[in-house]
């Protein structure tokens, strides 16, 4: 071995033992568990059990309206982000650089912890004392501030708990969007208008393409965000009323935790890393190489 | 307002259109503000009121004398100090010699953090919490600090990654011609150079081990919980005490808020930069 490759090794171990520690082996331990039978009361006792874990898991109701929940979750809140955020970067960079303070206080949700996110939206949504539906009064939008019951209907509320993630990761878009917009050549989009394009058509056909790796970027990691929510709703609803805004991931911590059944709750982690997998994949394939190509 | 052009009127407009948008974003939090600073019994006063008729600090001085909340409080600091600093120890060598020293397992390696990024905390929750159990660290500072550090790793390493990318091979060279071994080229000359991207790197591993709420709730009780799992309690172990509530909550998201503000330019650059590379 060279001095040049000790060296290296050197500088890589202490980062892959504790990767290896904190994540090879869980995920190993993840796997291996979701085979067997096994109880967090009592650990000890492992029955093996092939397959049944995932037979259970992909056969429960319960499992996959949680799934169902996390993509409409997901495609609602990224829906509404993508838009907001896009539009808000679009805005700033029409400002032409009188958009700073407007930015700064726009990136301040960003700062502001999911906990806390969850609980102002709590507040902001909850029956009697929520300040949103007695303001949709005041703007002439609903005659009643009771209603709309955001948090305790459970036809709404997969939407309703979205709300605050929308809230907080807007400025995260948009900031990304932004500084894609500043890099795209003003003489193009010049050069554009002297051929006669219009604001619309200038928009379509030479913004929109050379921002399509941001787009891919903000839509892939937005995503994979979203999907793993579990903070923001646990906080607003705990997953209620009756399960109505109960995620995968927070099935996951169910089953762990009050029905203490690890097996299953590990072979619902092993799909559920499968399915991230897949999606980082895209990534990887998409966003990873070109940079380094 | 002075223009020093023109008012035409889609400038007007935009400015308008931009005022609305940042005002609509900004409201939620500063009623969140506004309210930690009434009295706890107007705090559920219906209809409600976005301002205070009378400003108290009654749900600061609540929750600050409480018994569970300033306690919460250190733990979550020592828990994010700690986690800090054992993720910059070990994915800062890592990122350099991944990005300075390019070849396929350095590769391999960043592609490991990145799909790490991807799994989602509740997969790696439920071995993490057997694997604490097995060592003795459940329900321990320190085994909550590993469980922080298995995310902040690969967050650290993919952004410093992006930092390092920036540093030509040369300074090394020129360094090892003056003498100086592969590692004290790293110690005495890179190292130095980097303080401004290893502090953004340090705030950014900080915050995502204070924000942290699932690994917590799953692996810490009594004694070592943190503050998002206390404010989080004041939902059902005082009922719905939203007065403390919001005075716990603005002071758990207050100094974050300061801090990244103060440092803000940095931030978005390292947050775009770590976005678009990872």
């Amino acid at each position: 071995m060279s001095d040049e490759d000790r060296f290296v090794l050197c500088m890589l171990a202490p980062a892959v033992a504790i990767l290896g520690l904190l994540v090879a082996y869980p995920v190993g331990l993840l796997i291996f568990d979701s085979f067997f039978k096994v109880e967090t009361i009592t650990p000890h006792i492992r029955e093996w059990v092939g397959l049944q874990n995932y037979i259970d898991a992909l056969t429960s109701k319960r499992v996959a309206e949680s799934a169902l929940r996390t993509l409409q979750y997901s495609v609602f809140a990224l829906f509404f982000e993508f838009t907001f955020g896009f539009c808000a970067a679009l805005l700033f960079s029409a400002m032409v650089g009188q958009s700073r303070w407007h930015r700064t206080i726009f990136a301040l949700p960003l700062m502001v912890p999911p906990i806390v996110a969850g609980l102002l939206w709590r507040f902001l949504l909850v029956g009697n004392i929520g300040i949103l539906n007695y303001g949709l009064v005041q703007l002439g939008l609903i005659s009643d501030p009771n209603e709309i019951a955001w948090l305790s209907s459970e036809d709404i509320v997969i939407y309703s708990v979205s709300f605050a993630d929308i809230w907080l990761t807007t400025s995260f878009v948009a900031l990304v969007s932004y500084a894609g917009l500043t890099n795209i050549p003003k003489d193009l989009l010049e050069a554009a208008r002297i051929d006669g394009a219009n604001a619309l058509k200038r928009f379509w056909h030479v913004t929109l393409p050379l921002m399509r790796p941001v787009i891919a970027v903000v839509v892939i990691v937005r995503g994979v965000d979203a999907a793993k929510t579990f903070d923001l709703i646990w906080i607003q609803t705990q997953g209620g009323p009756r399960h109505a805004s109960e995620v995968f991931s927070m099935n996951i911590y169910q089953r762990m935790v009050r029905f203490g059944d690890l097996g299953e709750a590990s072979a619902s982690g092993t799909l559920f890393l499968l399915v991230m997998m897949v999606l980082a994949g895209i990534a990887y394939w998409k966003i990873w190489r070109p940079v380094h190509a | 307002m002075h223009r020093v052009s023109r008012p035409n009127l889609s400038g007007v407009l935009i400015n308008a259109a931009a005022l609305v948008l940042v005002l609509s974003y900004a409201l939620p939090y500063i009623y969140l503000l506004m309210t930690s600073i009434k009295p706890a019994a107007d705090v559920q006063q219906i209809p409600p009121s976005f301002f205070p008729a009378v400003i108290s600090f009654e749900n600061f001085r609540e929750v600050l004398q409480s018994s569970t909340l300033p306690k919460a409080f250190i733990n979550s600091l020592t828990v994010a100090v700690l986690t800090t600093a054992l993720s910059l120890m070990v994915a800062v060598p890592a990122a350099y010699v991944a990005t300075q020293y390019r070849r396929r397992i350095t590769t391999f390696f960043l592609l490991f953090a990145l799909v790490t990024r991807m799994v989602p905390s509740v997969s790696l929750g439920v071995p993490l919490f057997q694997l604490l159990k097995s060592m003795g660290l459940l329900d321990t500072l320190p085994g909550l600090v590993l469980a922080h550090t298995s995310a902040a790793v690969p967050l650290a390493l993919l952004l410093m990654s992006a930092f390092f990318e920036g540093v030509p091979k040369e300074l090394e060279e020129a360094a090892r011609m003056d003498g100086c071994t592969r590692f004290e080229a790293f110690r005495k000359i890179i190292l130095p150079i980097m303080t401004g991207g290893i502090a953004v790197t340090a705030l950014f591993t900080f915050i995502t081990s204070w924000n942290e709420f699932l690994y917590a709730l799953l692996l810490t009780s009594e004694s070592t919980k943190t503050a998002p799992i206390v404010i989080a309690e004041y939902n059902s172990v005082y009922g719905l005490a939203w007065g403390a509530m919001t005075a716990a909550a603005v002071l758990y998201s207050l100094p974050v808020i300061i801090v990244t503000l103060a440092l803000q330019k940095q931030i978005v650059g390292g947050l775009t930069f770590g976005a678009v590379k990872g």
